[in-house]
């Protein structure tokens, strides 16, 4: 009787398998066969030359950033793990009101692009800088540093006045919005840079800060190269020649193109130099936004201090950089 | 195993990725400037690494292996690096070409007209589309005239017929390409996107620096099919 059982029970369970087996084999061959049949065609229908163009100009933000995020990692990294808590201090003046035009000043001194300053600037306020000093840093050391003035005086031969614009127009924005943040800022805004352990020194802290800071920051910088690339893709630069003719709107066109199209700031003066249709100050104030607020950036302040402080910083930087590129426009060019 | 190494891996991923592009091919080129490239080897070794050495070090600390928790919200947003790292890896983009050069309103660059540096000797010269259209545009000393020079670009169609030799300027990366071009006369169109050399001579037209001298034009004598050149941008 048991054994009879079990018998039957096998062969069931036998029955089971197979069935199971046909059926969910089939299924798997019919998918397989419609998927390898219809799957490249729907995958070339899908690779249009606009979603290729998306995936070129993405890609390139994105290995353009790498370096200069790594740069900047290794910078705040060893910042975080080598230099002693009291050193800022010492260095800077203990008033803020002084201490955010020496830090922004300071900003010559990191040859990079915008993308290395942000973990840099995270690392000076874990290391005791006041947020108002290290926010001017922030702010000037992607616009003002030997690098990118090189770079602008090639782009605009025989014009040295853009170049000094430049330096004066983007000083000048990061020096008032460090001042803004001393007298409004609120550090319920900023959520500092979290690290799984603060007080670790040393060459492992270094290794643990840098891959923290670099995966953290770099999927930021993705997120910012898709959303750049989408813009680059969807507007074309063709609408510009429409605004040509109002200068009030070119300013705020070009102001606004800056952040959308978020260029590298080592080659935002060639870009600016090509917009051959629009006034002086108008390319001025391209070159001055742009270091400082574009999607990539907000992108990665947010993943480093916080989404309410990205969106209130980015919002008042852009209105302080477009105001102080006309005034500086007005008096240079 | 994604909890303790996934960090390290993802360096590792990143880096070869980046390694792919510019060490063991020039794939680079299509997405940044040649310049770039010094950096880019040394990032990709030093993530590839970085990457080792923390796996290494997660290994032996094994007491810590559940400390990952405290970064889990940003290493979320860390696996987006994963995206363009296998693209790269798997299938590289490919570099901006008609489509790109058909939607940015091809600019030219601003520039006085004024005198050039004599040519290059060599029958026929090659020069680049940028070089061509500034020297065909701007130059009241006509270095131009009388020589027989050589383009290489891919093709673009414009309205009622005409084509040209285009290439992209690219100062940093591809997403500050802009077009060059020069008109093709005398000889048939081939199919946008294809690589061509062409040689001919400058037919001049319109008044110097003005909208009229723009593009400038070229009677072709030959033209031929190429491969894409490895670096298919041109410096601005």
């Amino acid at each position: 009787m048991e054994s009879r059982r079990s018998v039957v029970d096998g062969v069931r369970v036998a029955v089971r398998a197979l069935v199971y087996a046909v059926v969910g084999g089939a299924a798997l061959i019919a998918i397989a066969t419609v998927a390898s049949v219809l799957g490249p065609t729907l995958a070339l229908d899908l690779y249009t030359p606009p979603v290729a163009a998306w995936w070129t100009v993405f890609t390139a933000i994105t290995v353009q950033g790498v370096p200069f995020l790594l740069l900047g990692t290794v910078v705040s990294a060893a910042i975080g793990a080598f230099v002693p808590e009291k050193v800022f201090s010492r260095l800077l003046p203990r008033n803020q009101a002084l201490a955010v035009p020496v830090a922004g000043a300071a900003g010559v001194v990191l040859p990079g692009c915008e993308c290395a300053s942000v973990p840099v600037a995270g690392s000076l306020m874990r290391r005791g800088v006041a947020p108002a000093a290290a926010l001017a840093f922030l702010l000037s050391a992607p616009a003002i540093n030997p690098v990118v003035l090189v770079a602008t005086s090639i782009a605009f031969p025989g014009q040295p006045e853009m170049v000094l614009g430049r330096l004066v127009a983007s000083l000048a924005t990061a020096v008032v919005m460090g001042w803004l943040w001393a007298r409004f800022g609120k550090e319920e805004w900023l959520r500092p840079p979290q690290r799984h352990a603060p007080e670790a020194r040393g060459v492992k802290a270094f290794g643990a800060g840098l891959q923290h800071d670099f995966l953290h920051a770099g999927g930021f910088l993705v997120l910012g190269a898709a959303a750049a690339a989408t813009f680059n893709i969807v507007v074309p630069r063709s609408v510009l020649d429409l605004f040509t003719g109002s200068a009030w709107l070119s300013v705020l066109l070009l102001a606004v193109l800056a952040v959308v199209l978020c260029v590298c700031s080592e080659a935002d003066a060639f870009v600016a130099a090509s917009l051959s249709g629009f006034s002086p100050t108008a390319r001025l104030a391209f070159m001055v936004v742009g270091p400082m607020v574009d999607l990539k950036l907000i992108a990665l302040q947010a993943g480093t201090f916080g989404r309410a402080f990205a969106v209130r910083f980015s919002a008042v930087t852009w209105v302080v950089a477009v105001v102080s590129s006309v005034l500086v426009g007005w008096w240079l060019l | 195993m994604r909890r303790r190494y996934g960090s390290a891996l993802l360096l590792v991923l990143v880096g070869a990725a980046i390694l792919r592009i510019s060490a063991f091919s020039e794939l680079y080129l299509r997405y940044v400037q040649a310049g770039l490239r010094p950096y880019l080897v040394v990032s990709g070794a030093a993530l590839v690494l970085l990457g080792v050495a923390m796996a290494v070090v997660r290994r032996t600390e094994h007491e810590h292996a559940d400390e990952d928790g405290h970064g889990h919200h940003g290493s979320r947003t860390a696996w987006l690096l994963a995206l363009p790292a296998l693209a790269l890896l798997l299938f590289p983009p490919p570099a901006l070409g008609s489509y790109s050069a058909e939607r940015e309103a091809a600019q030219r660059a601003a520039q006085g007209v004024g005198t050039f540096p004599a040519l290059p000797a060599g029958d026929p010269v090659e020069l680049t589309v940028g070089e061509f259209s500034s020297r065909a545009i701007y130059d009241s000393g006509r270095s131009l005239k009388g020589r027989t020079v050589k383009l290489t670009g891919f093709v673009t169609h414009g309205d009622d017929g005409t084509w040209y030799v285009t290439r992209l300027l690219v100062s940093c990366c591809a997403a500050d390409a802009s077009a060059g071009k020069v008109e093709i006369r005398g000889a048939d169109a081939l199919p946008a996107d294809t690589w061509v050399t062409v040689t001919g001579t400058w037919h001049p037209k319109g008044r110097l620096g003005t909208d009229a001298a723009w593009p400038p034009v070229l009677d072709a004598t030959t033209v031929t099919r190429v491969k894409q050149p490895a670096d298919p941008y041109e410096k601005r």
